[in-house]
């Protein structure tokens, strides 16, 4: 008797849209509809799930980057227009996720600023973007209504709503169009619980990307992978507040011991490799967007991910 | 005296009349929801006197959409009104507004309209909603009377002034209506929805000074079916606006609407934070103590209609601590009282237990036990840092409002060390304690329909489903009943859900449909039925928390219970740690029960296994902690003689004792129907 691959799931995945071509009043050239998986991904004859998007980070502040990136991009990182073109043309992206670590500056108040970085980067590419405002509770709000206002039209994803901070972020989707990230650290029960908060708030539910937290590979990943495959299983088994795609970013592999103290030569390697393995771990668990600081990364998951039997849902538009 | 039901009959017909004399056609500028509130209520775009009309008839000649229809045709006609007006206020101004009331940077919306008497009549009024994170819009005279008094308006002072005249107040309300489509989910012509969404969503109050018209008395009461309160400084009579003072208005509108500040910092000198949870102060750096059987002290807390007490404030009646000695024992009496909307009675003693966290909180501050049994002590470095009693009172008082926001509008906290009147207030304590015990013993699980749920612990134990009911709490002992109602209350989306318990499968078992169903979706589809009152049919899963095991013990036909404290081996052949590691993890273990210390006292204990007379073995230290109550019930239960045949591990360690030891005694459960 063969497998029943489908494991007798009754839901599928929702879907949420990244991304406004010209003909959906933003700019983009292209438009991705993410979700929609009706099984687990990397099943073999399975037309289940298209790949993963990979996201390229990138931030307006590289002090408060990983020194490995800044030495690898060198001078780019100091031009955040220029590194976001060479995101989407060079390295190969398919989404960009610009993080405002500006705002981390102590006593932060250029809100102005936010709104220039954030219109920049929409000039310098095409691509669908994804912005993760600040984390101060004094400057949040002004910040999310800049990043929103800025980003009207375009459907951007902005990040990153947590249990105790999403009114803001909530605020700006609602008044703008936009999706949001709704981050839980790791734990199914606090991750439907901010969906229902969402939801109370008035954010649909086609505009939230559920990040269960990704730890680095060996450093909790494991559970990780566990909360998301719980979160997809009881999705798939009809539980709609947690039927929602679901974002991983390998950011802590950048700062762990084995890829911190490599020697020179090899810390880029190394850095790939943590980046690259705990990426293709988070697409097993169903992730549906994987986020690399590190542009070596990506050829290696468009490899991975190259037999992956489903179209992704793309609508190009004129750029 | 202007009658408010007269002239709103009035001013309706006036209003009618009015749209019949419309020639031009008009519309706003800089919006793409045409007439707002006609747009919202009926999906008519209204650009003429026919669409008007129209929309009037739809909405049963409603004097908003009235009066919206005759403003807008003005505007049309005359233009926008100049500087410091700001007439309509186009959609992008709006999308930012919504942005703030969705973010809780602005708490709720007012209304200010009509004729305030002399300059400044309305300043305090705006200052205490600027205080207060209101948005508050004006129209009429109020704009004059406040400019007139030096009081700056615009939108980065939350003062908007709409226009010259009452009426430009429809504005007000086309704003809510593009709110209610632009955030609130509403599409144009969902009438139901856009009411649901006024009523329930915008936080608005409106607050009339004299002088109206029929006409602005119409749309202002007009008003009232979007679920705003309307509070009245005088002038008007009839009708159902709500009589307010300058010094009250406020408080009551907000208090009305619901709409609450929320407290972030409590301005006492000693840090606040569950990190002082475990601390405790020993004598030596204790300066004063309270209670504890050295002094008498006691814990009250009441609830009160709102209105009755006021917000924050703090009372000390008798000796403050600078006139205590340093080292001495003074007698004590801590009095909440607490109201809010949804605040219930049954609520008390659930909140009271409060005050032993929050007082632990305080850096300086310790407190254990509860009732008229307290034990509180405050440290000599914070005495030398100025905290007062005065500021413990502070402290709860903020706690109280900030942990349970949707629960409570107001809590006044007093704070007696008077000895004699400490003794009088404890007696009037007692009696309450007595009419509570009364009301919760009598709680029977028959006469609910509905158990609550916790799945607190799904963060380790993934698919573990407590189901909470008035005779078994929940296994960790920690939430009873009550605190599962009052925390799905306080909480709609948490860990504590309401279970309908639905048909009865087997009584005796304690298994219904209604637990099973929701059990199933709770684990995930892991578990298909669950017993509540039985240990060796389909028993309840297990976190790791629980205060005890119940297990079956076949070779003697009956059932032991463990607490976690007792660290020997029992008769089982297991000890407490290695059955707790067999059975946890949310699994669902026949012959297994987690169960809390209290639940052995309860008339559903064993139910499913016939009942007490089963329980053949429990560690010593139980035993003497439950004696007394134990007792008590046996005797209830005719069992008299039964707690000297249950065995613990000085008359039985072995299963081999235990069987010999039941023989001798003649323990019922030898005789009882086979386990298994």
């Amino acid at each position: 008797m063969p497998f029943d691959v489908q494991f007798g799931w009754t839901t599928p995945i929702g879907d949420v849209v990244l991304g406004a071509t010209r003909a959906d009043g933003g700019t983009r050239r292209v438009s991705y509809r993410i979700g929609r998986g009706t099984t687990l991904p990397f099943l073999e004859d399975v037309n289940g799930s298209p790949a993963p998007l990979i996201a390229f980070e990138i931030c307006d502040y590289p002090a408060f980057w990983s020194p490995i990136i800044r030495d690898y991009c060198g001078d780019l990182v100091n031009n955040v227009n220029e590194w976001t073109k060479t995101a989407d043309a060079t390295y190969g992206a398919d989404l960009v996720r610009l993080h405002l670590t500006s705002t981390k500056q102590r006593n932060f108040s250029d809100i102005a600023s936010i709104g220039k970085v954030v219109e920049g980067v929409l000039s310098a590419t095409s691509l669908p973007v994804i912005i993760e405002g600040s984390n101060e509770p004094k400057i949040d709000s002004e910040v999310y209504q800049k990043c929103g206002e800025t980003g009207q039209g375009e459907r951007l994803l902005l990040g990153t709503a947590e249990a105790g901070k999403y009114r803001s972020i909530a605020a700006a989707a609602l008044a703008y169009n936009h999706s949001i990230i709704a981050q839980s650290p790791i734990d199914i029960n606090l991750a439907k619980q901010l969906n229902i908060l969402l939801k109370e708030i008035g954010v649909q539910r086609d505009h939230i990307v559920i990040d269960p937290y990704t730890g680095a590979l060996g450093y909790g990943f494991e559970y990780s992978f566990s909360a998301m495959e719980r979160i997809r299983f009881s999705a798939l088994k009809g539980d709609t507040d947690l039927a929602m795609p679901m974002i991983c970013s390998a950011a802590d592999t950048l700062t762990i011991k084995e890829v911190r103290e490599t020697g020179p030569e090899e810390q880029d390697a190394a850095a790939i490799r943590w980046e690259f393995y705990t990426c293709l771990a988070a697409a097993a668990a169903g992730a549906e967007i994987v986020c690399v600081r590190h542009p070596g990364t990506i050829p290696l998951l468009r490899a991975a991910f190259a037999d992956m039997k489903k179209e992704a849902y793309v609508t190009t538009g004129v750029p | 005296m202007t009658d408010v039901e007269l002239a709103r009959k009035h001013g309706e017909d006036v209003l009618k009349t009015r749209i019949a004399s419309i020639q031009k056609p008009f519309s706003y500028e800089d919006t793409a929801y045409h007439l707002p509130i006609s747009y919202a209520l009926t999906g008519v775009q209204v650009h003429d006197r026919a669409a008007a009309e129209d929309v009037m008839t739809k909405t049963g000649n409603n004097p908003l959409v009235a009066s919206e229809c005759l403003l807008a045709e003005k505007t049309a006609a005359g233009g926008k009104e100049p500087a410091p007006y700001t007439g309509f206020i186009s959609d992008t101004v709006i999308r930012k507004l919504g942005y703030s009331l969705v973010d809780g940077s602005i708490l709720g919306l007012a209304l200010i309209v009509g004729s305030p008497q002399g300059e400044g009549g309305a300043a305090a009024i705006c200052r205490e909603l600027q205080e207060k994170y209101m948005l508050t819009f004006l129209a009429g005279n109020v704009i004059p009377s406040l400019s007139g008094a030096g009081v700056k308006l615009g939108l980065e002072y939350r003062l908007i002034p709409l226009g010259p005249t009452p009426f430009y107040g429809v504005h007000f309300v086309d704003i809510i209506a593009r709110v209610a489509m632009m955030f609130g989910g509403v599409t144009p012509g969902d009438m139901h929805r856009l009411l649901a969404y006024a009523a329930e969503r915008a936080k608005a109050i409106v607050i009339v000074f004299p002088g109206l018209t029929d006409e602005e008395i119409a749309l202002v009461d007009g008003m009232r079916v979007l679920g705003f309160p309307i509070l009245s400084l005088g002038g008007y009579e009839g009708g159902t606006w709500t009589a307010a003072t300058p010094d009250d208005v406020v408080r009551l509108g907000m208090e009305q609407k619901g709409i609450r500040v929320n407290v972030t910092a409590i301005p006492i000198p000693m840090g606040c934070s569950p990190a002082f949870e475990g601390k405790s102060i020993r004598k030596e750096e204790m300066y004063v103590e309270f209670g504890g059987g050295r002094s008498p002290a006691f814990e009250l807390l009441r609830m009160r209609q709102p209105g009755e007490i006021e917000d924050g404030k703090v009372t000390v009646i008798g000796p403050e601590i600078d006139a205590m000695k340093e080292g001495s024992a003074n007698p004590l009496g801590i009095l909440i009282e607490v109201a809010g909307k949804t605040m219930k009675k049954d609520y008390e003693p659930v909140l009271e237990r409060r005050i032993h966290n929050f007082v632990n909180y305080g850096e300086g501050s310790w407190h254990v036990a509860q009732r008229d049994l307290i034990w509180v002590r405050i440290s000599k470095e914070a005495v030398a840092k100025g905290v007062k009693i005065e500021h413990i009172g502070k402290l709860l008082a903020s706690k109280f409002r900030m942990d349970f926001p949707n629960l409570l509008d107001a809590v006044s906290v007093t704070l007696i060390t008077d000895p004699e009147k400490v003794l009088a207030a404890k007696k009037e304590a007692e009696k309450v304690y007595d009419e509570r015990d009364a009301r919760i013993k009598g709680m029977r699980d028959a006469d609910v329909n509905t158990y609550y749920s916790c799945t607190l612990c799904q963060t380790f134990a993934p698919n573990h489903v407590c189901v909470i009911t008035p005779e078994r709490l929940a296994l960790c002992g920690a939430i009873s009943w009550l605190d599962g109602k009052i925390a799905y209350e306080m909480s709609p989306s948490g860990a504590n859900q309401p279970i309908e318990k639905g048909a009865v499968i087997n009584a005796l078992t304690g298994e219904f449909e209604g637990v099973n169903r929701f059990v199933k979706k709770a684990s995930h589809g892991e578990i298909e039925r669950c017993s509540l009152y039985s240990v060796m049919e389909f028993p309840m899963t297990c976190c790791g928390c629980f205060e005890a095991i119940a297990l079956m013990l076949p070779e003697v036909n009956g059932i032991m219970v463990v607490n976690r404290e007792f660290k020997g081996m029992t008769p089982s052949g297991m000890t407490f740690s290695t059955l707790a590691g067999t059975i946890g993890g949310g699994a669902q273990t026949p012959g297994f029960a987690g169960i809390s210390k209290n639940y052995i006292l309860s008339d559903r204990f064993l139910q499913g296994e016939g009942g007490i007379g089963r329980l053949v073995w429990m560690p010593a230290a139980l035993k003497e902690e439950l004696k007394e109550r134990l007792e008590k019930k046996l005797a209830e239960r005719g069992l008299t003689g039964f707690f000297d045949k249950i065995a613990d591990e000085t008359s039985a360690e072995t299963i081999e004792a235990l069987a010999e030891f039941l023989e001798r005694v003649g323990h019922p459960a030898l005789t009882m129907k086979p386990l298994v």
